[in-house]
């Protein structure tokens, strides 16, 4: 690599730097250190706009790239003037200008930021521009600033939505679950105080347990009862249409209704174990509701009901992209239908099943309509979840570091899964 | 030599729609049948009734005498080869191989054994601990060849095996499919659209249109008495000329040319009546040897394209568009007049209506 791709690679490594640098700064995660590391990004990014220039003189109006680096810096002059609307002088210079005093106080730092930042980049293309002839192949800065730019600009506010949820907002959540939030977020450090308490409430313990119960039971389930579902389904049998949808609708409503459905079902007094008893079966007795030892049961119930239709209808899909000459070689090789779903079938849908593994563990993650619907929680603490303890510190306790806490042990269970999972499954492919 | 599959009077239909009709087929031990039709003329229908993979609507499959219409696939003593090679995805070709055997209950060391020699046959020793997903085409078709192998059956069924290969790998496994039916000397039915592979490979091809055996006959009888206008059609490639005239007391009249029809080999009686003359573009003589020929006449050349060996000349006889094959040695451009003639015994006569052979 000679100088000036580095001097190009560095570029563009410190306008990235300077970008996340300035959301940091602007969602209040460590603020002050990331406002620092924004402008220094900045001032190395010009220092490299300047090294292209001593390389390449005075850029001509003419150059390769003099329309687009004229845009970058037109966006530079617009940022800048929204920048001076913003400022006390020129308010009082021009008192119509105050009405909207709060709009233009929330755009003045990025106006600033904008307006350095097009700077920069303007004058950069412009000096790559001078330096290189149309048949070289375009350096790093011509590559991320020029090339295909309306593509980038549109995919914009998706990767900032994407970054901004995930990214931003899950670290700002860690954060600040080491902090002692009550109502409002606050940057005042209490070390592992959230976590030692999150681990020493029963309320915890006992989320934590429904969870893997719920989790691994629903996950066995679903998984078991769908695909079965799906292979009797994909037996070429009559009336599929009806049959598919009917078991799709309960995934069509809402986890709410789903839990009120089942609550009146499994309630003792309309449920079931009133129709049985009415029947004649005087001792009859199912309240899976009101029984905490077997209440998870009764929420798994509904869980099923709700969700097993959508796993059949992926596995269909999964079966139904199996090769029929597969089949046909089966048979011939005299191999009963049920050895070669397992041995032949199954391992071909891998990826279907991996897809629903996803959908059904983030389900079972964040499980709480349904609790929340069937029994709030009861008896007693018996049917609690983590999403549940969660979801009432924040917003119920008005304590958010313990939320925070809560949501992080979640997260960081997610990982434990996920990691290894991802090592093995990507791993191996770039080693294979 | 007795018969090792018959099919009588076999039909299949899907819900309303009839793919296979009253259909009749002999093949003798040890034939090499090809079942040759155009996309969607029910050859793979017909090999999967043979397989037991459909359920006949009406008649029976015999294989080696035993009537097996109700018999499972795997009991028939056949083995099959598909076109999308239909391997075990996530087993090794070792696996792909025994796996039906395994199964079966065959003994560890046999399956060994027959696993070794179907993997010697077809070359495939070193590949036998792989994936299919690490093997070519050419390779995965060998694997699937090899599973109807190891299954020591009297029948192979191949449902268009080389059509997902590119046209190099296409001959060369052809040829070993070929040695392979020397080898063995079982019973072969393949089922393909390619009229190269069903010349080269069979020994007797049926032609299937639209359910039915429009011919049943080996290659050089298809090649040169074919019984119908389709199969003349179908086989040959460049497609035959035809010229649609009259015959009259021996005579062949068409607005564009007049021949007479001596030497001819008549199905049956001369007749006479409206007809078809169709003529091979490569049963066309030109230059000096068209003098020589019983009808002769002078061309002049439209177009032209080379293939080396042969050029392929366009032309036209009066208004009718007419092709013929030219040695690749002689030289020809646009415009060019040649003086082209025909016998009439390498000819074929089909009647208008019923587009049979006359
Ligand atoms: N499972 C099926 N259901 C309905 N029609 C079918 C089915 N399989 C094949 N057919 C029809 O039968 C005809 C013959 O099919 P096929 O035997 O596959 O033709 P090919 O000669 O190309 O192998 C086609 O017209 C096809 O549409
Ligand atoms: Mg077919």
């Amino acid at each position: 690599m000679n100088k000036r791709e580095l001097v190009e690679l560095w570029f563009v490594r410190l306008v990235l730097v300077a970008v996340a640098a300035f959301v940091f700064s602007v969602v209040g995660v460590l603020a002050e250190i990331a406002g620092v590391v924004t402008w220094l990004a900045l001032f190395g990014a010009a220092g490299a706009a300047i090294l292209l220039f001593l390389e390449a003189g005075i850029p001509s109006l003419k150059g390769r790239l003099a329309r687009y680096s004229i845009g970058w810096i037109i966006a530079s002059a617009v940022s800048l003037v929204i920048w001076v609307f913003a400022q006390k002088w020129w308010q009082t210079a021009f008192p119509s200008f105050k009405g909207a005093r709060k709009a233009w106080d929330t755009f003045e730092p990025l106006a600033l930021f904008g307006t350095a930042l097009f700077l920069i980049v303007g004058l950069a293309i412009a000096a790559v521009g001078t330096l290189d002839k149309s048949s070289v192949r375009p350096g790093r800065i011509e590559h991320g600033f020029v090339s295909n730019l309306s593509a980038k600009v549109a995919a914009a506010p998706m990767a900032f939505t994407a970054i901004g949820v995930f990214v931003i907002a899950t670290l700002w959540t860690v954060y600040h679950s080491f902090t002692n939030s009550r109502l409002l977020p606050k940057s005042e450090f209490v070390g592992l105080d959230q976590y030692e308490r999150l681990w020493s409430v029963e309320r915890w313990y006992i989320s934590i347990k429904n969870l893997a119960v719920y989790g691994l039971l629903a996950l066995v389930f679903s998984l078991v009862i769908g695909f079965v579902l799906a292979a009797l389904m994909d037996q070429k049998i009559r009336f599929e249409n009806t049959f598919r949808t009917i078991f799709l609708y309960p995934y069509a409503l809402s986890f709410i209704v789903t839990g009120l459905v089942w609550q009146w079902i499994l309630t003792p007094d309309f449920g079931i174990q009133h129709i049985v008893r009415s029947l004649g079966f005087e001792n009859f007795v199912f309240n899976p509701l009101f029984d905490a030892d077997i209440v998870i049961f009764g929420i798994l119930l509904a869980g099923l009901w709700q969700g097993t239709g959508l796993i059949m209808v992926l596995m269909l899909a999964g079966l139904r992209g199996i090769d029929q000459e597969i089949w046909k070689a089966s048979r011939v090789d005299g191999i009963p239908a049920w050895k070669t779903y397992i041995f032949v079938v199954i391992p071909m849908m891998r990826p279907v099943f991996i897809t629903t593994l996803v959908i059904l563990a983030s389900g079972i993650i964040r499980v709480y309509d349904l609790v929340v619907a069937q029994t709030s929680g009861g008896p007693g603490l018996a049917s609690e979840v983590p999403a549940k303890y969660v979801f009432d510190y924040m917003f119920g306790g008005q304590n958010l570091g313990q939320g925070f806490a809560g949501s992080t042990m979640m997260l960081l269970s997610v990982l434990i899964v996920l990691i290894p999972w991802a090592y093995l499954e990507f791993g191996e492919r770039k080693r294979g | 030599m007795g018969y090792s599959v018959q099919i009588k009077n076999l039909d299949l239909s899907f819900g309303a729609v009839e793919v296979l009709r009253d259909l009749n087929l002999d093949i003798h031990d040890g034939e090499f049948l090809v079942l040759l039709g155009a996309s969607g003329c029910g050859k793979s229908t017909l090999l999967n009734c043979i397989a037991g993979l459909l359920e006949a609507t009406d008649g029976q499959v015999f294989i080696n005498g035993r009537n097996v219409t109700w018999e499972q696939p795997s009991k028939r003593g056949i083995g099959m080869v598909f076109q999308s090679y239909a391997l075990y995805p996530q087993m090794s070709v070792k696996g792909n191989l025994s796996f039906g055997l395994k199964n079966a209950g065959v003994p560890r060391s046999e399956i060994e054994d027959r696993v070794g020699r179907a993997a010697r046959i077809l070359q495939i020793e070193e590949l036998l601990h792989r994936r299919p997903a690490a093997l070519s085409g050419g390779q995965r078709q060998r694997v699937a060849i090899g599973r109807a192998l190891v299954r020591d059956v009297d029948v192979f069924l191949f449902d268009e095996p080389l059509s997902n290969l590119d046209a190099k790998l296409r001959s060369d496994l052809r040829v070993e499919i070929k040695r392979l039916h020397q080898r063995l000397k079982n019973t072969m039915i393949y089922v393909t659209h390619d009229q190269i592979e069903a010349l080269t490979l069979a020994d007797r091809i049926a032609i299937l249109r639209d359910g039915k055996i429009q011919q049943l006959g080996t290659p050089d009888e298809i090649y040169n008495r074919p019984l119908t206008k389709y199969v003349a059609e179908f086989i040959g490639s460049p497609t035959m000329n035809f010229f649609n005239g009259r015959i009259e007391e021996g005579v062949f009249r068409s607005r564009d040319l007049e021949i007479e029809l001596d030497g001819y080999q008549w199905s049956g009686e001369a007749s006479s009546g409206e007809a078809w003359l169709g003529i091979r573009p490569e049963h066309v003589a030109s230059a000096n040897a068209a003098s020589n020929m019983p009808y002769s006449t002078e061309i002049e050349v439209e177009l032209y394209e080379p293939m080396g060996s042969d050029t392929l000349v366009w032309t036209f006889i009066g208004d009718q568009s007419f092709h013929f094959r030219l040695d690749g040695q002689i030289k020809v451009s646009d415009g060019d007049r040649l003086s082209i003639g025909f016998d009439i015994r390498r000819g074929s006569i089909f009647d208008k209506k019923s587009e049979s052979r006359l």
